[in-house]
C-alpha cells in the first residue's frame, strides 16, 4: 500500500477523525447528566451567594431548596430582550442576570440591589472567560466586595452610573477600583453593567407602574 | 530505542525533566500553581494526555503517512485533551472554571508534541507509553513543588485545609498568589534542581 497516495491519506484522516469523533461523543454522552446537574448547582450557588442566603457546602439539594424557599424568580422584557430577575422574599432585594461582551467572551453574572434600586447589595459571576490571572480576577472576592454598598448614580448619564476605574471624584459612591492589568475587561464590565442596569430599571419601573 | 522502562522513567522525570531541563510547559506551570488542587488536576490531565497520545501515535506509527504526521499527532492530542476537558468539567466543575482555559491549552503544550514527534513516532508502544507517563510525572513533580510553596504562603492552606495555628504564625504573602510569585518559585526550583543534578553528574564522572 502506498502511504503517500492521496487516497490513502484521505482515507486515513477520515478514519482517524471518525474514531476520535466517536470517542469524544461517547465521553460527552456519558457525562451529559452530570454536566447538567453541575450547571444547576452552580447557578443555585451563585444565586445563593449573591443574595447571601444561609446555605453552604456542596449539596445540590440544599442550594436548590434555599433558592426555591427564599427567592422568587420573575422575568421582564426590555429592548426586545428577556431579563431574568429574582426577588428575595424576606428583604425585598432585587437581583437580575446581566450579560455583556468582555475582552474575550461573554460575561454573565447576577447583580443584587436594594428594593428601591438605590444601593448595590452584591455581585457574583455565573460565567466569564477573561484572561486567567488578569481579567478573570473579576470573580475574586477582593473585586466583588467593592460593589457592596455602592450607589448607582441614577441622575447621571447611562454610561456613568457605575464607574469601574478612575473618576474625577475618587470618593464617589458609585465607583469601584478597576483591576490592574485588565483595563479592557474592567471597561467592558462597566459598560455591560450600566447598560443592563438602565434596561432593568426601566422595565422594572414600567412593571411596577402597571401593577394595580 | 532499547532503553528499559526504568531508564526512560529516570531520564524523563529527572535527567531530562521537561520543566527545569527543557524549559517546556512553563505557561501552565506559572498559571495553575497557586492552589494545589488545581495543580493536581492539571498534572493528571497533562500526564494522561501525554501517555495516551504517545501510546496511540506509537501504535499507528507504521500507518501514519509521513507527510501528514504532524497534523495526525495534533488530531490525536486534541481529541484526548477534549476528553480530559469534558471529564474534569463533569467531575470537578469548580476546578474546571479556574483551570479550564489551560486544559484547552494542553493541546499546544510543547512537552506532548515533543514526545509524540521525538519518541512515540519512532518507538514501540510500551516504551512510548512509559515515556509519556514519565514526562507527565516529571512535569507534575515541578508543578506540585511550586504549588506546595505558593498555596501555604499565599492562602495559609494546603489542598484547602487550613494550616495548624495559622492565625498565630502565618502572614499572607500576596505575591505568591499572583503570577510574579510563580516566576519567583519556578526560578528557585529550577536553580535548586539543576544544581543538584549537576552535582550528582559531577560525582558520577569522578
Amino acid at each position: 500500500m502506498n502511504k503517500s497516495s492521496p487516497g490513502y491519506i484521505l482515507a486515513f484522516i477520515i478514519a482517524l477523525s471518525v474514531v476520535f469523533g466517536f470517542g469524544i461523543s461517547f465521553v460527552n454522552y456519558a457525562t451529559v447528566d452530570l454536566l447538567k446537574k453541575n450547571e444547576a448547582l452552580h447557578r443555585n450557588r451563585v444565586i445563593s451567594s449573591a443574595f447571601m442566603l444561609s446555605v453552604s457546602g456542596n449539596n445540590a439539594a440544599d442550594y436548590e431548596g434555599a433558592v426555591k424557599k427564599e427567592i422568587r424568580p420573575f422575568s421582564l422584557t426590555a429592548r426586545g430582550k428577556t431579563i431574568q430577575g429574582y426577588r428575595h422574599t424576606a428583604t425585598g432585594n432585587l437581583g437580575f442576570v446581566f450579560s455583556g461582551t468582555g475582552f474575550w467572551d461573554k460575561i454573565t453574572g447576577i447583580i443584587v440591589l436594594s428594593p428601591d434600586l438605590s444601593t448595590v447589595k452584591n455581585i457574583h459571576f455565573l460565567d466569564q472567560k477573561e484572561t486567567p490571572g488578569l481579567g478573570a480576577r473579576i470573580e475574586e472576592p477582593q473585586f466583588t466586595a467593592q460593589f457592596r454598598g455602592i450607589q448607582p448614580a441614577w441622575d447621571r448619564p447611562e454610561t456613568e452610573r457605575i464607574i469601574i476605574g478612575a473618576s474625577p471624584d475618587p470618593g464617589a459612591k458609585n465607583r469601584v477600583d478597576a483591576i490592574t492589568g485588565a483595563t479592557q475587561t474592567s471597561i467592558a464590565l462597566m459598560q455591560a453593567l450600566n447598560r443592563e442596569l438602565a434596561a432593568f430599571k426601566k422595565a422594572y419601573s414600567q412593571r411596577e407602574s402597571n401593577t394595580p | 530505542m532499547s532503553d528499559s522502562a526504568g531508564t526512560i522513567l529516570l531520564r524523563d522525570v529527572w535527567n531530562d525533566n521537561p520543566v527545569f531541563r527543557q524549559v517546556l510547559g512553563i505557561c501552565s506551570a506559572l498559571a495553575v500553581t497557586n492552589l494545589l488542587a488545581n495543580t493536581l488536576f492539571m498534572c493528571a490531565g497533562v500526564t494522561i494526555v501525554t501517555a495516551m497520545s504517545n501510546l496511540t501515535i506509537s501504535l499507528l506509527r507504521n500507518y501514519i503517512p509521513k507527510r501528514i504526521r504532524m497534523i495526525v499527532q495534533v488530531l490525536i492530542i486534541a481529541s484526548f485533551v477534549m476528553m480530559v476537558d469534558i471529564v474534569i468539567r463533569a467531575v470537578a466543575p469548580d476546578i474546571h472554571r479556574f483551570i479550564g482555559p489551560y486544559v484547552g491549552l494542553i493541546i499546544t503544550n510543547c512537552i506532548i508534541m515533543g514526545r509524540a514527534e521525538g519518541f512515540a513516532s519512532q518507538n514501540r508502544p510500551l516504551p512510548s507509553f512509559v515515556d509519556g507517563l514519565a514526562s507527565g510525572i516529571g512535569y507534575s513533580m515541578i508543578l506540585i513543588a511550586i504549588a506546595l510553596v505558593r498555596e501555604p504562603m499565599g492562602f495559609g492552606t494546603v489542598l484547602g485545609v487550613v494550616l495548624p495555628a495559622r492565625e498565630i504564625w502565618w502572614h499572607q504573602w500576596t505575591i505568591m498568589v499572583m503570577p510574579p510569585g510563580a516566576f519567583f518559585m519556578l526560578g528557585v526550583i529550577t536553580w535548586f534542581a539543576r544544581n543538584r543534578l549537576e552535582k550528582s553528574t559531577a560525582t558520577e564522572a569522578k
